[in-house]
């Protein structure tokens, strides 16, 4: 920071470090401000669409991954400057709230930067920037509403929410398979959703993944698989008409919570003691077995010994299963958890078809099947994949396609994808803007601008001419006045993306924008930046 | 030669630095300027942000007690601003900026008659005297609401919160978020209004519109054990027992010890322990609660054994939150089940746990005496949602004065005008060096106005011109004439504008502003102690100071 001298030409110590702090005011802060975040956008305008590409990004620890999901690229980009951050920050609320579609809103938000940027090379007031911004989100997401259609999601086998996924699955490294996978993901939300109060807790949908086989193997298991296996190899390796018994207590002899110890005065009062321990061991195995239960599954674990008695009494049993799995399996089997054995009675057990071990290609590990629950309100996906990364990908795909399922259960409204409804939105605002006499007009039509970048940025990735494509694609919407005409990424010979199929929730698409017009006019109002000067 | 060999005196530590006389009042005078410069762009409508990073954490913020206190200032003079900006901030919790603004251009008027050599008291006199009558004249020219009806009063208080407002991230939502806030605080008891029962919950995500209201609590979904998704998520009209008590399987007392003299005794110990876990829990099953919430947590034995009886629970519920929802139901906070009394149990209209955002709320709606509400803020992202906290903060403030105090002047300059209006005039009539005094008093609160033009981009010389000759023409139609950022014109009836502001926030911003400003005019000395060893050596350049030999006069 500068320095103010006195009169005698001390300078002023007015601020802690003083000397090693920065400050940018004025023009220069929106600038460095908005080329940050621009930076950031930049990188991630190539990974729109359906045939963007991927990021491969390393962490410092060395591990890889790759990935074309937005909110994980920027996250793992790891950025330092402010501003930036607050995209990244950007992409993440999208992530929380939508699930989906955060890629576009980051495009999107460096887009309308870019267009401020100009802007104010005008020497237009930033304030008056973001005012016309946010007159022309109100219109943009009018707009929107009234070229948005409503579906019947229970039509046609669920067919318009699996084309939704597909859409959303269209853009990652899966979309070889996007329709097997959309099904599987529809599937799953409607097993867990609550269709009357419109709600889906995502919790009950455990994703599981396995390396190993191809994406083609990820299936949907109604019921939920657990990577244990049996406590001991020689139990069986299925249990029909399973009954099953879920313990948080684990299988050894109980001990007060209160520090305590034991006295032993004598051998005899020893031999009482071991004789006391076995008897529990016995106990607590005829306890189980009394109730009917034919599968114990317990939370913590057991020594050899109660293994070996488990075994000899026919009781298969898992142990070390995590807190998160006994809640799924409860919720599945409608069992009860049960604290203690003293507690068990045979209406809290739960009951599913089977429980079977399974085992993977040629490696040994083995995973627990439990399928066809008494009561299906928690599912998994097992996710199969070539290697670690892709893995991981497909598992990040599955959970933005499941994410756009769960809204449109909420809000049952499309809009057409491609490009097409920014497109239709950007014609509106442009209307709009001749409409306004004040200089928010310019901030306006600017707005219009940044919305056609979203099918440009489209065109050109999908190695389009950009300009002409969009440029096409605006006249027939204005001719047809259709505002389904967008892009035509597959090159399927139709740029009407109702006939295309591509479809995006409404509340994705109107959350984008909102969103993004809210951090542009953050970072335009932000005119002194103070940090310190270490980089 | 004796007389010229006078021994050195010293009698502070070397190093310390010392300044007085009449330099030292200028030289502080020039450092408040520098830091009222910082925020000064931050006033009215038109007001920036500031970007401020400390450390990994960055906040961007409009509030003028916010930046101040992020900057760390260490000038001693300089400080005192930063005090009041706080104060005003603690006192009616907005006009932080202006506070600063005023006291820094008060000392600012002040620095050329300390040049000339009138000394400091005259002028702390003459300021004291100006405030007096200024203050005189703000009740005299605010209007009251108090007798108008309910209505009219809610519309009041609506325009006062968008006042606050209007300098804000959230100026263009300003009709929304102002009705959130006075909803709010009408929840609360009029003649308490307690702060701490608004609450404010940010969840980032969604637009800033997707913000809500709840009559009653909110608060986040507690860590939970296994067992908690068995609960039903849902009731109407629950009865809602309190606890400050863990329900946990565990040992009793930290330090005690067992000894058992038999192997059969062991299998009793085991159980004594779970019979007062499980006595606990049959205690307040029997009672009849259905909505079970603690302070201290709930285990996973605990959270099983309600799920099994359809009781809900949540475990490590906040002090305030806890507080919110013993206001909001009427429930009391238990600190033992025993003899719990189903009296005690608090109701609401409906509890639900729903998704916001990436996270699961509780809500407790409908609350029959609810004296508390919850605002929950979404926003794109965390700094804007912090931004927002702060600003609806500000409004919260604002409205709580407002239902106390209902007097109301126009902001936007108006004010100040008027005052400066008045003051000048009354400046004719006095004698002596009062006269310039009391003048520069009246000139310094022209600042206002001349900020909030400049900042929205405005000629503010040419504004100034046009606001002084519509109060000169005195009377009613001129009083209220201020700062118009949106008109062409750049000026307007502010009050027919419905740009109001409490007489409090402006009684107390002039009262401080005068009070630091003549603090600093007082001040003619400072002796700085060096700083200890180890700063002076990672900061051998920070302040040299005058060498020692300033000490020999």
């Amino acid at each position: 920071m500068s320095l103010a001298f006195d009169d005698y030409g001390r300078p002023y110590i007015i601020l802690r470090d003083q000397g090693q702090k920065k400050r940018m005011k004025g023009l220069e802060a929106y600038k460095s401000n908005i080329l940050a975040a621009k930076a950031v956008a930049n990188t991630l305008s190539s990974s729109l669409g359906p045939k963007g590409m991927d990021k491969m990004l390393v962490s410092p620890d060395g591990d890889v991954s790759v990935t074309n999901d937005g909110a994980t690229i920027v996250e793992k980009m790891e950025i330092q400057h402010p501003t930036a951050k607050l995209l990244v920050e950007l992409s993440q609320s999208q992530d929380a709230e939508i699930g989906d579609g955060t890629t576009g809103v980051v495009v999107l938000a460096g887009k309308l930067l870019e267009q401020a940027l100009t802007l104010l090379d005008k020497g237009i007031h930033p304030l008056k920037i973001s005012d016309g911004f946010d007159r022309a989100c109100d219109v943009a997401i009018k707009h929107l509403e009234t070229i948005s259609e409503e579906i019947d999601i229970q039509a046609n086998e669920h067919e318009a929410l699996i084309q939704a996924a597909c859409t959303a699955l269209g853009s990652k490294v899966v979309s070889k398979r996007k329709r097997e996978l959309g099904k599987i993901a529809v599937t799953a939300v409607l097993d867990v959703a609550d269709l009357a109060r419109r709600d889906v807790n995502l919790d009950l949908i455990k994703i599981q993944t396995k390396t190993g086989g191809s994406v083609e193997d990820t299936r949907l298991i109604s019921g939920i698989l657990i990577d244990k296996d049996m406590s001991h190899p020689q139990m069986p390796k299925e249990v029909k008409e399973a009954k099953i018994c879920l313990l948080t207590c684990p299988f050894e002899p109980p001990k007060p919570k209160t520090k305590h110890n034991i006295n032993i005065s004598s051998a005899e009062d020893y031999k009482k003691l071991y004789l006391q321990e076995q008897q529990y061991f016995v106990d607590m195995v005829k306890l189980v077995k009394d109730s009917g239960a034919n599968i114990a599954l317990c939370q913590w674990g057991f020594d050899d010994e109660a293994n070996h008695l488990l075994l000899q009494n026919e009781l298969p049993a898992v142990r070390w299963v995590s807190g998160t799995d006994v809640e799924l399996i409860a919720m599945a089997t409608g069992a009860r958890i049960i604290p203690r054995f003293q507690e068990i009675t045979p209406e809290k057990l739960g009951k599913a078809g089977s429980v079977k071990e399974v085992q993977f290609g040629t490696s040994n590990e083995r995973m627990l099947v439990i399928e066809n629950c008494q009561c299906t309100k928690a599912v998994t996906i097992l996710i199969r994949g070539g290697s670690q990364m892709i893995v991981d990908e497909a598992k990040r795909s599955i959970h933005d396609a499941i994410c756009v399922i769960r809204n449109l259960i909420k809000d049952n409204r499309i809009v057409y994808g491609g490009g097409s409804a920014e497109l239709a939105c950007a014609i509106q605002v442009l209307q709009y803007a001749d409409e306004v006499s004040s200089v928010e007009q310019y901030a306006i039509r600017s707005f219009a601008d940044a919305l056609e970048g979203i099918p440009c940025c489209l065109a050109d990735n999908c190695g389009l001419n950009p300009i002409t494509s969009v440029a096409q694609a605006k006249a027939r919407q204005l001719q047809e006045s259709n505002p389904r005409i967008g892009i035509d990424c597959m090159e399927l010979g139709t740029t009407d993306m109702k006939e295309q199929r591509i479809y995006e929730t409404l509340s994705s698409k109107k959350q984008q924008i909102q969103l993004a017009t809210q951090v542009v006019k953050m970072i335009l109002k932000i005119d002194d930046v103070i940090a310190p000067d270490d980089y | 030669m004796s007389q010229f060999l006078q021994p050195t005196i010293l009698l502070l530590r070397e190093g310390t630095d010392t300044s007085q006389g009449r330099a030292q009042i200028v030289s502080n005078i020039n450092a408040v300027q520098a830091v009222a410069d910082v925020v000064k762009s931050t006033l009215g409508p038109r007001g920036m942000d500031k970007m401020i990073q400390t450390g990994p954490k960055v906040t961007i913020s409009n509030d003028g007690a916010t930046i101040l206190n992020l900057l760390e200032v260490v000038h001693p003079a300089a400080r005192v601003l930063v005090d009041i900006a706080k104060s005003q901030d603690d006192e009616v919790g907005d006009g932080t900026t202006s506070t600063t603004l005023l006291a820094a251009e008060l000392l600012k008027e002040a620095k050329p008659f300390i040049e000339e050599g009138i000394h400091p008291q005259i002028v702390i006199q003459g300021y004291r005297k100006a405030l007096e009558l200024a203050l005189e004249k703000l009740e005299g020219f605010s209007i009251n609401i108090a007798k108008d009806s309910a209505q009219d009063k809610r519309d009041t208080l609506l325009k006062c919160a968008q006042t606050a407002l209007n300098s804000k991230l959230l100026a263009n939502t300003k009709h929304f978020f102002s009705e959130l806030v006075v909803s709010a605080v009408e929840k609360l008891d009029p003649n308490i209004l307690d702060r701490d029962l608004i609450g404010i919950k940010n969840v980032t995500g969604g637009s800033v519109t997707d913000s809500f209201l709840v009559d009653g609590v909110a608060f986040k979904k507690t860590f939970s054990y296994a067992g908690f998704e068995q609960q039903p998520k849902r009731f109407e009209n629950p009865k809602i027992c309190l606890l400050n008590l863990e329900l946990e399987l565990k040992s009793e007392k930290e330090n005690a010890e067992i000894r058992i003299e038999k192997p059969e005794e062991y299998q009793s110990i085991v159980d004594a322990e779970w019979a007062l876990i499980y006595e606990k829990l049959e205690i307040i099953v029997k009672a009849g609660a259905q909505i079970v919430l603690s302070k201290l947590p709930i285990g996973d034995l605990a959270t099983q054994y309600f799920a099994d009886r359809n009781i809900f629970c949540a475990g490590r519920v906040t002090q305030d939150d806890l507080l919110r929802v013993q206001k909001a139901t009427g429930g009391q906070v238990q600190t033992t089940v025993n003899g719990l009394n189903p009296e005690t149990f608090g109701t609401c209209g409906l509890f639900e746990e729903v998704q916001v955002g990436a996270e699961r709320y509780n809500l407790f709606k409908n609350c029959p005496q609810s004296r508390t509400a919850t605002i929950v803020l979404r926003g794109g992202a965390e700094q804007f949602i912090q931004e927002a906290e702060r600003s609806l903060n500000d409004a919260i403030m604002i409205v709580r004065r407002c239902f106390k105090a209902n007097k109301i002047v126009a902001g936007g300059g108006a004010i100040e005008l008027e005052i400066s209006r008045f003051l000048r005039h009354y400046a004719r009539s006095v004698t002596g060096k009062t006269q310039y005094i009391v003048n520069s008093y009246a000139k310094a609160l022209e600042v206002i106005p001349r900020t909030i033009a400049e900042n929205a981009g405005l000629n503010s010389i040419e504004i100034m011109n046009k606001l002084r000759q519509k109060h000169a023409q005195g009377g009613e139609e001129g009083r209220w004439y201020g700062v118009d950022i949106n008109g062409a014109s750049g000026v307007c009836d502010t009050h027919s504008s419905f740009v109001w502001e409490p007489t409090l926030v402006k009684r107390n911003a002039l009262c401080s502003a005068t009070e630091a400003a003549c603090a600093i005019l007082s001040i003619d000395e400072t002796v700085k102690n060096p700083k200890s060893d180890q700063d002076t050596k990672m900061k051998p350049k920070g302040q040299p100071g005058r060498p020692p030999m300033g000490m020999r006069r």
